[in-house]
Formats: structure tokens, C-alpha cells, sequence
């Protein structure tokens, strides 16, 4: 196949990738750049080589806070997503109730809502039956839009596995709880995990629901790294911005290692 | 071991009736071969009997109790399936454990114990530690027996086991069924589309048809005596042609649209019109004879045989010869058959 | 206990939460848009009659639309080269595309602000160049939102229509070569096509996260140049403004369901 492009084309596919890949990831080396500048201002290229503004950053009791938070929220929302989803898509998949197409709607529907709208909702809502936000209730928020993900690839690995293993399972005298536990449940494990993957990263990087419901004690690093942008941006907010990015290639690699990332990505 | 009785078992999904009133009985360590067509309802019987599918009327008994109400899981049976649904997340010896731990048969020793002699009667001790996918189709065929067995059930039951099976490999196993009910003396259902699997393993062979038994016997019977015209065609695949029957000089005579007339066994009853089965191995060919002329349409070169597709009186009729026996396409050649063979079906 | 308990009782937590803190929310904002003090549908009104606002509405549209475009337009060949290459290459192109997804918008934001800004590395580029004047900026330009929602949607363009290309049999082109198709016929009558529902499927994803994006339009935009979102957004936290800013999320809601709704209705119709 490949063989039978024109050579015009074949070289012209090789610039639009090359330009393709530098617009996809020039903002993400200069800020790579900038982190490691001397300089007291944002430049790029960088002038000269220092380590300074990571040595600033680690010892920001605003950077560090709001990393604090954004890992203890990021970890709440990983085990509900995938406790509650994965659930849901084994309810989903077992086709046993009677409003099993809705149900998936519904637990889908959370990714179709922009979640401008969802966090206004959430904000307004919120406040006034609960009274102010804490960060359960930002973990919660962030788990509605993390759970379509993992129903999805819950059900993708489900919908794979052999039908038959829960009826087999039942001949060899397995009963509801056996057969959830010891036969179901590591049949989703692939898909759990991708799920998780997603959901530490949907709340990781989540920016619009953590600006809706901040509040003083409530700043994760996007939002701290977001009022930075708007008001006085310095190199430390580069520095902050490079270990996010190193964080995500660490995580890419681990997706790779435990599940393929072209399988991963077609998710 | 176990006796297991089915009474007057009927099943309907969603007001198509798939089970038409089946009874039958089933001997302690026998061999039954539930045979049929795709949609006869052989495997739906299969899962009432193993209490994945409920019944709409009927009761099912395993050794004298009445088990018609229990699941699955409460019968103490097991199932082999098409697909032989291993777990794949467990070890081969994992899965061939899994029925002993989910009914708290013996300790670790005594169930460690039974894997590995389970696993050795399918000749597989030497792969206990692997994983299903790292396993030939052959063998993990082998592994869902030895879980099958494992826990001695009363009731074995399986489902087309061997369907996806190369054919070289098929036969193979059915000799190590063989064996294997020999040596465990399980009672056995054996669900198949195959005749010559039902026939080559089977104690007793329940012919089904559009959810009713349409003949029940042992192979010898069911091969030699096909009680209808779908039975006839069915095993052996035999050529059915209608004619009507005579009174010959020399005895009864079947005499076909287009005029030609067969001879028949001097103790045929039957008169009138009928139709007639001949058999595909029965029928003996030759350039010049004085029996029943057809016209060869094609051969069909089949290796050991040949395979020659006829017409006679309008009907296509086949049958298989030695491979040395070479007609044109076209030729005229006469037809020769043992009166004992021919079964006549009462229309 | 039967089946259908068991079912309920793990789809349950799920149901709870999505009832409590997403349906109910989304539900008593709607109820809000429509009975604010100033009465009901006054919020609406006063969107819809004045200028500015309109204005706001226009740019959203456009500017979604051009983005959505530019994101096909990319999206596609890269796609479709993803497909065509050796399972390494792909795998490090799966890597440059899901990097910049992985990674927060915040951040990839601020990496197109250092690089528009007006000593920034492209300006610089254009007026070493001689391209552009001295006073030339792309910093609070529609331009500056263009190129950097750009790159944020473009991975969810790409994968979407890499979904659907990689289900495609491969087969198929071969069959359209040997029948006479040249390379370009080939990817017009057969892969373009096949390829169709991916291309609209990313398309809505783009267009709906671009009409509702509110952080890259606000950093690189600034607040002169404004879309509904970062209206939105300003309705909540600048001027405390609830009716207002429950009326415009009710708005880009009607807006986006009105390019999904036909969407879901074919999909649906063609799945079942």
C-alpha cells in the first residue's frame, strides 16, 4: 500500500507531520525552556541555565499547598470513579434490568454537558442546599466527569471477555458474590485501570469545575497556575508547569508499560 | 452418578415455543447424545438441565430429587462449553481448581491432588502452570474437561465441545471421551450436530426436531432404522424420493415419477405412495445393469471416494462409490442396491 | 436476592451520585434562568437585545466553527497517516498527540503566551522576516484564541477520526487500486467516506468544547476579546450575576444541542 503513494505526497506527509508535531508540542517545550531560564522574566529562548525557579517552586507554600490538594483530590477521585463506574458497567453489560440502554445513556451523559455549564450548576446548587464547597465536594464533581471514562472502558474490556464465564462459573457451583468477586471483577481489571488512568488525569489537570468552586483553602495547581497567568506570571509558574508535564509523561509511560498506549488511546 | 429424568419439559421464549412437552430418561452412566440441527433446541434442553435456562412446564430430577426450582450452581453437575470458557485470568491448574474451591471440596492438599490427577487424565500435567491464551485450542479443550470431571459431578453435560476442533484433533478427543466415560462411568449429555460424533460415542442417541424427539434409540438403531423421513436424512444423509409401490411379478416394487421401478425386500408391507430412502453408501453404480437408470450430473473427487451427483426421475440423488469408478458427466449408469437397505417412509 | 437486585444495587452508588450532584445542579440552574428577581425570562431578554452580547454569541460561533475546520483539516491526514505507518512510528505519533492532551490547559496556554507574546518568538519571527510591522501583536487576537484552542482540540480530532480509520479493512483500498483508483480517488470515493462518521463525531466533540472553552480564550484573548464561556465565567465570579449566568449557560446549552441533537438522533437511528 505504501509502496503505491506518489513520492510528491509521501514527502509532503513527512512536512505536514513534522509541522503537525510542532504545533501539537512547541507550547510544551517553551515551557520547558522557560522553567530552566536564569532570567528573571518570561523568555524564550531561555538565557542561560539555572534550576533556580524549581528550587523557588519547592519551597512556595502556595505551589506546594495546591499540589497537596490537587494529588488528595486527584486520589479521591480515582477510587470513586473506578469503584463507582466500574460497578455501573457491570450492571450496564449484565443486560438484566430493564432500562439497561438508558442507564448507559445516563452514565454517559455527563461527557456531552460542557462542563462550563456543569460547574455553574454545581457552584449555584451546591451553596445552597450544602452550604460552602470543600474539597469532597470538588472530588465528587470532578468524579461525575471522570465516570463516563471509566464506564467506557469498563465496558469495552467487558464486552470482549467470553459471555460465557459467569454461566460456566455458575455449573461450578459459584454463587452471586463468588462469581462478582473470583470471575467478573478480573475481567474488568484492563478496563478499570485505563479508567483510573483517566480519572487521575481528568482531575490531575481539571481546571473549570476547581475555578467554579475554589475558595480559599480549596486552590489546586491549575487554578493556582491559571491566577498566576492572569495576574503575574514568572518563571516559577513554568518551573510548576514542567514537573505537570513530567508527571503526565511518567504516567504515558506507565499506560504504555501496563496497557498499550495505542490500545489506550483508541479508548 | 446419577439417574436424571426429564418430564414433560417445555420452554417457551417469548411465546415461541422452542421445547415441545420432552420426556426422557436417563440411566446412571450413560452416554446420551442430544442430536439435531441448529435451533432444534438441543442446547436450550442441555441448559435446563443444568438449570441455566428455567423451564415453562415440566420437572427435571437428578438422582430421584426434584431439582426443577434449583440453580445452577445448587445442581452438582458440570458443563463443558463451546467456547470451553476458561477463566483467563487463572493458570491452567487455577481453572481446573476453581469448581473444588467454589464448593469447598477438601482442603488445599486433597484439591491439589485432584487438579493433578485430573490434569493427567487429559495428559496435560505438564502445562499446569500456564495461562488459557498460551494454550492450543486442543488443549484448552482438554483443560475445560479436566474442570469438567474434577469435581466427580453427578452429571456431566456438554455442549458441541468439540466443534472447534480441526478435524484430525476431533477425532482424537472422541476416543479420549470414550475413555474417560469408560474409566469415571459419568453420566453424560452430549449435545452435537454431528451424527457421526453421536454415533461413534453415544450409549443412546436422542434425535430432536423443532423442539420434539423425533426418534430415540442406540446408534445402530438410529442408523439402521430411521423411524421418519427426516431421521433417514438426517443420519447418513440419505436421498429421498417419493414413488409409489406395487405388487411386482416378483414382489413389491417402488416405482418413480418418471416410470423406472426398484426392486424391494419381499417382506415390504407398505403400498401405495411413499417415499423412499437410499442411502448415499448403499448405492452401487455401474455402466451396464438392469436397475434404475440416472444420469450423472457431476463427480465430486473426495480423496478415499467420489462423490457422484445424479438425477432420477427429476430428483437429485447422490451417492458415494470407490475412487477408481469413472463416469462422464452426462453418462446414463444403473443403480443397484440391497432390497434390505431401502427404507420405505410411509407418507 | 435475585439478578435484577444485585444490578440495581451496583448501578446505585452511580445513579445516587449522578442524581445528586449532576441532574439536580443542572436542573435547579435551569429552574434559575428562568425565575430570576427581575422576572421570568428577564435574564434572556437582556442578552438577546443587547449588542454586545449578541456580538459575544456571533464570535462564538465563528470562531468555533474556524477552529472545528482547522482541526479537521489537520485531523484527518494525521489520522490517516497514523494509520498507514509502522506500529513504532505510531506509537510515537500516538505520543505526541496524547502528550499535549494529557497535559492541562492551563499549562499548554501558557506556552502559546510566551510564544505570541510581543517579544515573543513568532512576532519576532514575522517582523525579522519582514512579513508584519513593527507594531504587529497576536496576543488578544481572535488569531492568538485560533492557534491555541487549535491545539487544544486537535488530539480530540485526531483520535476520534484514528477510531474509525483503524476499524476500516485495509483491504478495501487495496480492492479501489486494483480498480483503477488513483491514490487521491482512492482516499475521496473510499477511505473519506468510510471515515465520515469519525470526521462528524470529532467534529461536535470540537465544536462543543470550543463554543464552552472559556481558559484559552480568557489568557490568550484577554478580557476585550470575550466568548460566551469567558462571559459566562466573568457573570459568576467578577459581577455575582446567577439568573445572568445560569441564562447564558442555558443558551450555549440550547446552541450545542441544537448542532447534537440531529447528531445523536442518526446515530441512534442507524444503531437501533
Amino acid at each position: 500500500m505504501v509502496k503505491s503513494v506518489p513520492a510528491w505526497l509521501r514527502i509532503l506527509s513527512v512536512v505536514f507531520v513534522a509541522l503537525t508535531a510542532l504545533i501539537l508540542l512547541a507550547p510544551l517545550i517553551v515551557v520547558v525552556g522557560v522553567s530552566v531560564s536564569e532570567s528573571q522574566f518570561i523568555a524564550f529562548p531561555p538565557n542561560g541555565l539555572s534550576l533556580r525557579w524549581y528550587s523557588q517552586v519547592l519551597s512556595s507554600n502556595a505551589y506546594l499547598g495546591a499540589g497537596w490538594i490537587s494529588i488528595q483530590i486527584a486520589l479521591m477521585v480515582t477510587g470513586f470513579a473506578t469503584l463507582i463506574g466500574g460497578a455501573a458497567a457491570i450492571a450496564i453489560h449484565r443486560r438484566q434490568l430493564p432500562f439497561s440502554d438508558v442507564l448507559a445513556t445516563v452514565f454517559l451523559s455527563p461527557l456531552v454537558l460542557p462542563t462550563i455549564i456543569y460547574a455553574i450548576g454545581m457552584l449555584m446548587f451546591w451553596s445552597s442546599a450544602f452550604g460552602p464547597v470543600s474539597p469532597v465536594t470538588l472530588a465528587l464533581s470532578h468524579t461525575i466527569i471522570a465516570l463516563p471514562y471509566v464506564v467506557r472502558t469498563t465496558l469495552a474490556v467487558l464486552a470482549e471477555s467470553n459471555p460465557y464465564l459467569e454461566e460456566a462459573a455458575r455449573t461450578m457451583g459459584a454463587n452471586r458474590l463468588q462469581r462478582l468477586w473470583f470471575v467478573v471483577v478480573p475481567q474488568c481489571i484492563p478496563g478499570l485501570a485505563a479508567g483510573a488512568f483517566f480519572a487521575f488525569n481528568i482531575s490531575f489537570d481539571e481546571a473549570v469545575l476547581s475555578l467554579f468552586l475554589r475558595g480559599p483553602t480549596l486552590t489546586t495547581l491549575p487554578v493556582q497556575i491559571y491566577g498566576q497567568l492572569e495576574f503575574s506570571p514568572d518563571p516559577s509558574v513554568a518551573a510548576v508547569s514542567t514537573i505537570m508535564i513530567a508527571l503526565t509523561i511518567v504516567l504515558i509511560f506507565v499506560i504504555d508499560r501496563m496497557l498499550g498506549l495505542t490500545k489506550f488511546a483508541s479508548a | 452418578m446419577a439417574n436424571v429424568r426429564l418430564t414433560s419439559i417445555q420452554k417457551s421464549f417469548a411465546k415461541t415455543a422452542v421445547l415441545h412437552s420432552i420426556s426422557l430418561d436417563i440411566a446412571s452412566g450413560e452416554f446420551i447424545s442430544l442430536l439435531g440441527a441448529s435451533g432444534c433446541g438441543k442446547t436450550t434442553l442441555l441448559r435446563i438441565v443444568a438449570g441455566l435456562e428455567s423451564v415453562t412446564a415440566g420437572a427435571v430430577e437428578i438422582d430421584g430429587r426434584d431439582v426443577t426450582g434449583l440453580p445452577p450452581e445448587k445442581r452438582d453437575i458440570a458443563m463443558m462449553f463451546q467456547s470451553y470458557a476458561l477463566l483467563p485470568h487463572l493458570s491452567v491448574a487455577e481453572n481446573v481448581r476453581f469448581p473444588l474451591r467454589m464448593r469447598g471440596i477438601g482442603n488445599r492438599e486433597e484439591q491439589a491432588e485432584r487438579v493433578k490427577a485430573a490434569l493427567e487424565t487429559v495428559q496435560l500435567g505438564h502445562l499446569s502452570e500456564r495461562k488459557p491464551r498460551q494454550l492450543s485450542g486442543g488443549q484448552q479443550q482438554r483443560v475445560a474437561l479436566a474442570r469438567a470431571i474434577v469435581s466427580k459431578p453427578k452429571v456431566l453435560l456438554l455442549d458441541e465441545p468439540l466443534s472447534n476442533l480441526d478435524a484430525r484433533l476431533r477425532e482424537d478427543m472422541q476416543v479420549e471421551l470414550i475413555e474417560i466415560h469408560q474409566r469415571l462411568g459419568l453420566t453424560t449429555i452430549f449435545v452435537t450436530h454431528d451424527q457421526e460424533e453421536a454415533l461413534s460415542l453415544s450409549d443412546r442417541i436422542v434425535l430432536l426436531n423443532a423442539g420434539r424427539v423425533e426418534q430415540e434409540g442406540t446408534p445402530a438403531q438410529i442408523y439402521s432404522q430411521p423411524a421418519t423421513g427426516f431421521a433417514s436424512n438426517f443420519i447418513g444423509s440419505a436421498n429421498l424420493l417419493p414413488a409409489e409401490i406395487f405388487e411386482g411379478p416378483d414382489g413389491p416394487v417402488a416405482r418413480f415419477a418418471d416410470g423406472q421401478a426398484l426392486a424391494l425386500a419381499r417382506t415390504e408391507t407398505a403400498r401405495g405412495a411413499v417415499t423412499v430412502a437410499l442411502r448415499q453408501e448403499d448405492l452401487s453404480l455401474s455402466a451396464e445393469g438392469n436397475g434404475p437408470r440416472a444420469k450423472v450430473r457431476t463427480r465430486v473427487f473426495l480423496g478415499a471416494r467420489n462423490r457422484y451427483v445424479m438425477s432420477l426421475a427429476g430428483q437429485p440423488l447422490r451417492a458415494l462409490t470407490a475412487n477408481d469408478l469413472d463416469f462422464a458427466d452426462g453418462q446414463e449408469v444403473s443403480l443397484a442396491i440391497d432390497p434390505a437397505r431401502v427404507r420405505i417412509i410411509r407418507d | 436476592m435475585n439478578d435484577r437486585m444485585e444490578n440495581l444495587l451496583l448501578a446505585l452508588p452511580g445513579l445516587l451520585l449522578l442524581v445528586l450532584a449532576f441532574f439536580l445542579p443542572i436542573g435547579q440552574m435551569l429552574v434559575l434562568s428562568v425565575t430570576g428577581p427581575e422576572g421570568p425570562l428577564a435574564p434572556f431578554v437582556r442578552f438577546l437585545s443587547d449588542p454586545y452580547y449578541l456580538g459575544i454569541l456571533w464570535r462564538t460561533v465563528r470562531l468555533s466553527l474556524l477552529i472545528t475546520l482547522i482541526c479537521g483539516a489537520i485531523g484527518f491526514p494525521l489520522a490517516y497517516i497514523m494509520t498507514k505507518v509502522g506500529p513504532r512510528l505510531r506509537l510515537w505519533l500516538v505520543v505526541m498527540v496524547i502528550l499535549p492532551l494529557m497535559t492541562s490547559v492551563v499549562v499548554r496556554t501558557f506556552g502559546w503566551m510566551v510564544l505570541l507574546s510581543r517579544s515573543g518568538l513568532i512576532p519576532e519571527m514575522l517582523r525579522d522576516m519582514g512579513l508584519v510591522g513593527r507594531n504587529f501583536a497576536l496576543m488578544q487576537t481572535e488569531t492568538a484564541i485560533v492557534i491555541g484552542m487549535v491545539q487544544v482540540l486537535l488530539p480530540f480530532m485526531a483520535l476520534s477520526i484514528l477510531g474509525v480509520l483503524t476499524r476500516i479493512d485495509g483491504r478495501l483500498e487495496e480492492a479501489a487500486r486494483t480498480m483503477g483508483c488513483s491514490f487521491l480517488q482512492t482516499i475521496r470515493t473510499v477511505v473519506l467516506p468510510l471515515a465520515l462518521p469519525g470526521i462528524v463525531a470529532g467534529s461536535l466533540l470540537c465544536f462543543t468544547l470550543s463554543a464552552s472553552a472559556f481558559i484559552t480564550p480568557n489568557l490568550l484573548g484577554g478580557t476585550r476579546i470575550q466568548v460566551l464561556a469567558a462571559s459566562i465565567y466573568k457573570s459568576v465570579t467578577a459581577t455575582p450575576d446567577w439568573p445572568f449566568a445560569a441564562a447564558q449557560a442555558v443558551i450555549l446549552f440550547a446552541g450545542i444541542a441544537l448542532v447534537l441533537v440531529p447528531y445523536i438522533k442518526m446515530t441512534g437511528a442507524r444503531n437501533g
